[in-house]
């Protein structure tokens, strides 16, 4: 919404307008500099048909090199006469009074100006120079310029400024007071304003260096990392969403988390950027190299019924090289997606060949409405690792005392084992794998049951399988050592299978047509009839000990009880096969014991038939376990279950409560990459395999051509743009515009540096210093260039007024993060708890289900309750991206659905009235209202001087003192003659107010606080 | 703010601060108003024919024909060939076969890609010419009918996409992927507000009918995208405040409101006297205007003042906060309130199957607002110069998705063709244009591509669609996108 009438605007001056016309830099007079000066015309104005782009270019000439541009066009006529503009066909075209002869054409709706005709006209008069494009070749480190004022300059960084301003005849403002200088340090490196305690602490401090104590404090802060990876998120366009169509949930905050840990601990930017791009390829990765992969499985996705796959695929890949493009190279990379770039010297090709190292997930590009779409990782919080690692020992203490010595349960274990006692006989144990010869004779009761063996599938027609005998069928006996020769002269032998538990049908036999074999062992201590039941999928044979019982050929699915049989079990071991015949489809079977009886595994049964001095330590273990398990009584060891049980429980719990968060992880054989004509997804080109762009330094011959080699060339010294691009960011976030005004694109579209030889050098000086993050933040907010005072006169600002001189401090509003915390952290309410599941403080009602899918997991928004979630910092509120919160929203923070690397700074009525009205900053006013009357002293003017202090960390003035005392009073009367009002305002928020404060007071000092929270100066980091 | 506008912000304080003096703060925000042209500061009173605020100092680029427009979007894709596009030719071809002749290897969704079949739905609905024109359409839209000769049907809109995310998203803001501006937001820059206590761009979000999932709709529909934000539509919502945040808390009243911004307003002068930053005068504006708002908005959304025959046109929704039928009656209020851009998103017309059931749903939630909404218009003189569009993101397969009957079927999308109407603000009246094959599949005369569409619309409200652009990722980005697309001034008078 605007703000103005146009007839404000009236009492201009002619030369304020022209200055607004021809940009936001400042007009500079001297020779003509063609990379200032004149490529941004040719780029802007001639490049669409004289430049990079073959396709489109028209008479047969270039503008963007010189070779073209002095020779002969397609008409023969000389574009460029260096030296001479008379002589040059370009003067004589931009100069035509013929509209149809005339440059730019009418249709590319461009024009020249006179003064941009005059700077070509001097240009060429001057010699006609070219020069490469500045972000294209290497960063220089020039030495500082001299200076004039020598005593101004704290940092090397300030010499280049103040050089500029010399030259510019203007002098850098006075230092801001302590005062401002604390709290603007404060914000921009924790996004928190300071305590007052702080703030008297630093202004106690007398030491020359008190204010580089104050910055290296906030460094150390671990708030430093929350509020750097804000801008990092932005970026890597981070959200809780998928954001497309259904915009389900996404489990990523690990990731988020990842960030914040990084700027804390410093992480080399280089090694940052590496991890992110390529921490899979790393040598044995960490997790948390993994984690950081997350940056490539950030876009948004799919998965929409009918959208076709290749597009989606093809969509992520352009998402993951144009954020590539635009975070790492400063380049407007996406323009190559449908055709080679209008301004710089890209090609499709280089597009396609970029696209190569980024299309190889291991792992579905749809999303499938999943939170947790492959490939991702397990990101337990620190607190879920310590508690499991706790829950394991208690279930490894409980488990040892379980299987320990225990006097009375052992008396009672000794009586159990009588009825084992005496040994089986040693008959058809061979080499079946049978359980030693000793088996309780009289152990009635037990049944020993061992597990399913199979072997398998012989594939036969189906008359065959019905009339053949096949592998281990009709012999002696069973070896389960044996191996059999299948058809297809592939060698099998018996598998164990656990999983096969009775009572259930199993459906996983293979073959087709084909027969499978069942084999186990059934050991009693006297004879004895087992009634079983079975089923199968489809012909069955049965045989007990050798001996044919059962033959069934029907055509069926597997089902309980198709087939009963009473089994004649001799003493001893018993052994079972079970031939499962498939003519077609799918093949299994069922199969039950009918018994009250006990089943105990032979081997359990085994040992127990020993005499308890005679079994070896882990048979003597089997038995305990066993006989505790399920034969002892006792109450202590059944507390000891119960409890172990329990912890057991929790374990499950915390361990299936731990994230995933989405990771990059690479195709074992990468797909190949086409040229896409016009960027469509199913218009296949030429084949293209991995390179870098031309236009850049190559990748060294030795490194490995894949992401890592990516990553690791783009980091390499040689590399002209990455290090300009990250110290241009930096910048920005702490001067409030980048050197490059254009953060995202350092072409030829985009603006040149204001300061260009300071840009290297901080690159450069960034590169020798290790990419050292912290250090570089410390240089700019130590330097005197960020220390100035923001107070700016009429004729400075009609000057400069993005103030790209720097000849002030910059001043600007808060972003939305900022402004929420700083409510809370001055109110007292803030939860500095770190990292975890986002949260979601309470919103209006309706945003979600407005635009939502029906069937969407996050249709309907449900605010957290309690302090521990309603409160915490900005940066984990949870980001719903196709409808992100309006306390982001509203100030500026993008909805996350693309890469942004920078954020308007916008002052609307509805951020007036959001911070004015809504129920959150109205509870964080009336929380600062009770800070205000505990905290701030007995009498009202020491406590409008606390609520001051506290919100905008200076003492009030007299009147500013005064005012705010009237305003409280004013109030007061106003709401002990309105009760019910004052009432009302105060139950604001979800927590309650204190009972023993005074209702009309609180409320008149809620009103107060809303006041103060809603200043300029408040809003504002100055 | 715009920032890309320091200047002007700058003349703007520094003009005040002349008529203020110095020194002089003491006078509170309240006076301010007396000081600009009056009607600045009445509630809900446009600005007036020829003052714009905000907006490009190029535009317009030549008269329009509309100062403002309304977009009712109907989200899901409208089933054409049962409202618009009549084929008799399709009775006598049930559950026939789609030639290949007339698919041509079109791409199809996923979601009938794999059909064995494409069986012929013909529409079960009846159809009759109407109006002067003689329009075909279906007995589903007897109010529309009624207004034939005051449209200009479109049966050749056409698209590439054939999701809903990439559809809607491509033509809300010319580009299938997230990130770019929305067409509203590229007037509000374009062309400023002609109300300066109300948004330019203002959303709403009404219920529907029909039985089925409805599709999802994103907040970027209206969004900046690359443009500043204070160009985003804002969402005028029936649940709760109808503007984000504009009731006061609970036990503030205007009184105690308006001494809050007052004493808000004597620091911040002070502040602007101390370190004379622009935005310090644009935040002591703004929330003056916050203030208005907080007038100006319950005084529009407050229906207690429409007679009765005005409501009665609307039919039985409109005075039932979010229906269809209330939301144009709140479109109307709009526009004499000179809002630039209403934008009216009714989901729920993505018949995949239950065609029979939901279809007549759908236009009984739309028909007579509508039809209401255009008359209104009319009657009160502001048809002439308020354009009003209706349709959706693309249209729907003659061939069945699902079980056929003759008494029931289910269509997928279709992107090759599907129908819009425009009325008002310059449109040619009673007319029809383009024609599409006897299957209502492919176009056989005259396209209009969605770029072609937005373009129109641009043209309509005085803006050359080529020239109305923003330097963003090294481009200079505009609604119609980089290939070359027509405004169809065929449509308009």
């Amino acid at each position: 919404m605007a703000r103005r009438g146009t007839l404000l605007i009236a009492s201009l001056s002619i030369a304020a307008v022209a200055f607004l016309a021809t940009g936001s830099l400042p007009a500079r007079a001297g020779a003509i500099n063609f990379s200032r000066d004149v490529r941004p015309i040719l780029s802007d104005k001639c490049f669409a048909c004289h430049g990079p782009e073959a396709a489109s270019r028209k008479a047969g000439f270039r503008l963007d090199e010189r070779e073209s541009a002095v020779g002969a066009a397609e008409s023969g006529m000389t574009p460029i006469t260096p030296g001479d503009p008379d002589a040059s066909e370009l003067i004589a075209r931009i100069t035509s009074e013929d509209e149809s002869v005339r440059m730019p054409p009418t249709n590319s709706h461009k024009s020249l100006t006179p003064e941009e005709i005059e700077t070509l006209r001097r240009w060429i008069a001057e010699g006609a120079e070219w020069q490469a494009h500045w972000s294209f070749t290497p960063p220089v480190k020039h030495d500082p310029p001299a200076v004039a004022h020598e005593h101004w300059p704290r940092e090397t960084l300030d010499k280049f400024i103040l050089a500029r301003l010399e030259r510019e005849q203007l002098a850098p403002a006075v230092e801001a007071d302590r005062v401002t200088l604390l709290r603007r340090v404060t914000l921009d490196l924790t996004g928190l304003p300071p305590t007052p305690a702080e703030m008297d602490d630093f202004l106690a401090d007398n030491r020359p260096d008190a204010y580089e104590r104050a910055v290296d404090r906030l460094l150390a802060s671990p708030r430093f990392g929350e509020h750097m990876a804000r801008f990092w998120l932005d970026a890597a366009r981070y959200g809780d969403t998928h954001g497309l169509h259904l915009d389900n949930y996404r489990e990523m905050w690990p990731y988020r988390d990842w960030v914040v840990r990084a700027f804390n601990r410093n992480l080399p930017f280089n090694e940052f950027i590496v991890e992110q791009l390529a921490g899979d390829l790393l040598p044995s990765p960490t997790d948390e190299q993994l984690i950081a992969t997350g940056f490539n499985r950030c876009h948004v996705s799919t998965n929409e019924g009918g959208v076709i796959p290749e597009e989606v695929y093809v969509t992520a890949v352009v998402d993951r090289v144009e954020t590539f493009g635009t975070v790492m190279l400063g380049l407007t990379v996406g323009c190559t997606r449908c055709h080679d770039h209008k301004y710089d010297p890209l090609t499709q090709g280089d597009f396609y060949s970029l696209f190569a190292y980024f299309n190889s997930l291991d792992g579905n590009e749809m999303d499938g409405n999943r939170e947790d779409p492959a490939p991702v990782i397990r990101a337990p919080l620190p607190e879920q690792t310590a508690r499991l690692a706790e829950l394991d020992q208690q279930i490894a203490a409980a488990e040892t005392k379980l299987a320990a010595d225990w006097p009375e349960l052992d008396a009672q274990q000794a009586d159990w084992e009588r009825q084992f006692v005496s040994a089986v006989e040693p008959e058809n144990v061979g080499g079946s794998g049978s359980p030693p010869e000793a088996v309780a004779a009289n152990s009635k009761d037990y049944l020993a049951v061992s597990e399913w063996h199979w072997v398998g599938p012989f594939s036969d027609p189906e008359r065959y399988l019905k009339s053949k005998k096949h592998g281990p069928e009709g012999a002696e006996r069973i070896d389960l050592a044996e191996k059999f020769k299948l058809a297809t002269g592939e060698e099998v032998g018996w598998v164990r299978k656990p999983e096969w538990v009775d009572g259930q049908v199993h459906n996983d036999l293979p073959g087709d047509p084909a027969a499978n074999f069942l084999f186990r062992t059934i050991t009693v201590g006297k004879p004895q009839d087992l009634e079983i039941s079975l089923g199968s999928d489809d012909g069955i044979r049965v045989y007990l000990n050798n001996e044919l019982l059962l033959q069934r050929d029907d055509s069926r699915s597997a089902a309980a009880d198709q087939e009963k049989l009473v089994l004649k079990l001799k003493r001893g071991e018993n052994r079972l096969l079970v031939k499962i015949l498939n003519f077609a489809g799918q093949s299994g079977f069922y199969f039950a014991v009918k018994t009250d009886q006990p089943i105990m595994p032979p081997d359990v049964l085994a040992a127990a038939s020993r005499h308890a001095a005679e079994r070896s330590a882990d048979d003597a273990k089997l038995v305990r376990q066993f006989f505790r398990n399920t034969a002892a009584r006792s109450a202590a060891l059944d507390q000891l279950r119960t409890e172990l049980a329990a912890v057991r429980k929790e374990r499950t719990d915390v361990d299936t409560a731990v994230a995933t968060t989405l990771i990059f992880k690479e195709m074992a054989t990468p797909k190949p990459s086409y040229i896409l004509n016009r960027g469509e997804y199913d218009q296949h080109g030429a084949e293209v395999t991995r390179r870098t762009p031309t236009m850049l330094p190559p990748m060294e011959a030795a490194a490995p051509n894949n992401r890592l080699g990516l990553a690791q060339w783009l980091v390499s010294p040689a590399n002209p743009l990455p290090a300009r691009v990250a110290v241009n960011r930096f910048w920005q976030q702490f001067f409030g515009v980048g050197l490059v005004k254009t953060t995202n694109d350092f072409g030829a579209q985009g603006e040149a540096p204001s300061h260009p030889e300071l840009l290297d050098w901080l690159a450069v000086d960034f590169m020798e210093h290790g990419w050292d993050v912290k250090r570089l933040v410390r240089e700019l907010v130590v330097s005197a260039a960020y220390r100035q005072t923001s107070h700016v006169s009429p004729e400075l600002y009609m000057r400069d007024p993005e103030n790209r001189l720097l000849a002030r401090g910059a001043r600007f509003r808060l972003d939305a993060e900022m402004l929420r915390d700083q409510a809370l952290y001055s109110s007292g309410l803030l939860v500095e708890k770190m990292g975890g599941p986002s949260v979601k403080p309470p919103q209006p009602a309706g945003l979600w289900e407005a635009v939502g899918y029906s069937g969407s997991n996050t249709v309907k928004f449900v605010a957290d309750e309690g302090h521990e979630k309603v409160h915490r910092r900005t940066l984990y509120t949870f980001i719903k991206r196709t409808a992100p919160p309006p306390e982001m929203n509203t100030f500026d923070a993008p909805s996350r659905e693309s890469c942004i690397v920078r954020r308007e700074r916008t002052n609307t009525p509805l951020q007036a009235l959001l911070l004015l009205n809504d129920p959150q900053y109205v509870e964080a006013a009336r929380s600062l209202a009770e800070r205000t009357m505990h905290e701030g002293g007995d009498s009202v003017e020491q406590r409008a001087r606390f609520l001051f202090q506290t919100a905008t960390c200076r003492q009030p003035r007299v009147d500013e003192l005064s005012d705010l005392v009237a305003a409280y009073e004013q109030e007061l009367e106003h709401f002990r003659a309105n009760a019910k009002a004052a009432e009302e305002l105060i139950a604001s928020g979800s927590l309650k107010a204190d009972e023993k404060l005074d209702r009309p007071e609180l409320a008149a000092w809620t009103m107060a606080a809303n006041v103060v929270l809603n200043l300029d100066e408040v809003v504002t980091r100055n | 703010m715009s920032a890309s506008n320091p200047i002007q912000q700058y003349a703007s304080a520094l003009t005040r601060r002349h008529f203020f003096g110095q020194g002089a703060f003491g006078l509170g925000a309240a006076a301010l108003g007396s000081l600009l042209p009056s009607s600045i500061f009445t509630p809900g009173v446009a600005l007036g024919n020829s003052v714009a605020a905000g907006g490009m100092r190029d535009l317009p680029h030549f008269a329009p024909t509309a100062k403002r427009a309304i977009y009712l979007h109907m989200n899901g894709g409208p089933s054409q060939m049962d409202l618009f596009d009549y084929k008799p030719k399709m009775a006598d071809m049930f559950d026939v076969d789609l030639p290949e002749s007339i698919r041509k290897g079109q791409r199809l969704t996923t979601m009938t890609s794999g059909q064995t079949r494409f069986p012929l739905a013909p529409s079960k609905f009846k159809f009759r010419q109407y109006g002067q024109q003689a329009a075909w359409i279906s007995e589903l839209l007897p109010y529309t009918a009624r207004m034939a000769d005051d449209l200009a049907i479109v049966k050749t809109v056409w698209t590439e996409a054939i999701n809903h995310d990439p559809a809607v998203t491509y033509i809300c803001t010319g580009n299938q992927l997230p990130g770019k501006a929305s067409l509203g937001s590229w007037l509000s820059y374009g062309l400023g507000t002609m109300n300066a206590n109300l948004p330019a761009f203002v959303v709403m979000t009404p219920s529907w009918s029909s039985k089925t999932d409805a599709q999802a709709i994103y907040n970027r529909l209206w969004g900046s995208g690359y443009l500043p934000t204070q160009h985003q539509g804002v969402a005028l919502r029936s649940q709760g405040d109808p503007v984000l945040f504009l009731s006061n808390p609970p036990g503030v009243d205007a009184a105690t409101r308006r001494r809050t911004l007052d004493r808000i307003a004597r620091f911040n002068h002070r502040t602007l006297a101390e370190i004379g930053d622009p935005e310090t005068q644009t935040r002591i504006d703004q929330y003056e205007m916050a203030f208005r708002m907080q007038t100006s908005v319950p005084e529009l959304t407050n229906l207690a003042d429409e007679p009765q025959h005005i409501l009665d046109m609307y039919g039985p929704d409109a005075l039932k906060p979010g229906t269809f039928a209330a939301s144009c009656l709140l479109a109307r209020r709009l526009a004499e309130r000179d809002v630039r851009f209403v934008q009216i998103f009714h989901r729920g017309w993505d018949q995949h199957g239950n065609i029979a059931g939901d279809l007549p749903l759908q236009c009984q939630d739309v028909d007579q607002a509508a039809w209401a909404l255009v008359q209104d218009l009319k009657q009160r003189g502001l048809l002439q110069d308020t354009l009003v569009i209706w349709g959706g993101e693309f249209g729907r397969t003659v061939y069945c998705q699902g079980g056929l009957t003759r008494e029931n079927y289910g269509r997928d999308h279709h992107p090759r063709c599907f129908t819009m109407w425009m009325t008002g603000g310059g449109v040619r009246p009673g007319m029809t244009y383009g024609e599409t094959d006897d299957f209502s599949y492919n176009i056989v005369d005259k396209p209009v591509h969605i770029h072609d569409l937005n373009a129109t619309i641009l043209h309509a409200l005085g803006i050359d669609h080529t020239r109305l652009t923003f330097r963003a990722q090294g481009l200079d980005q505009r609604l119609t996108g980089v290939e070359e697309h027509h405004a169809v001034t065929d449509l308009l008078v």
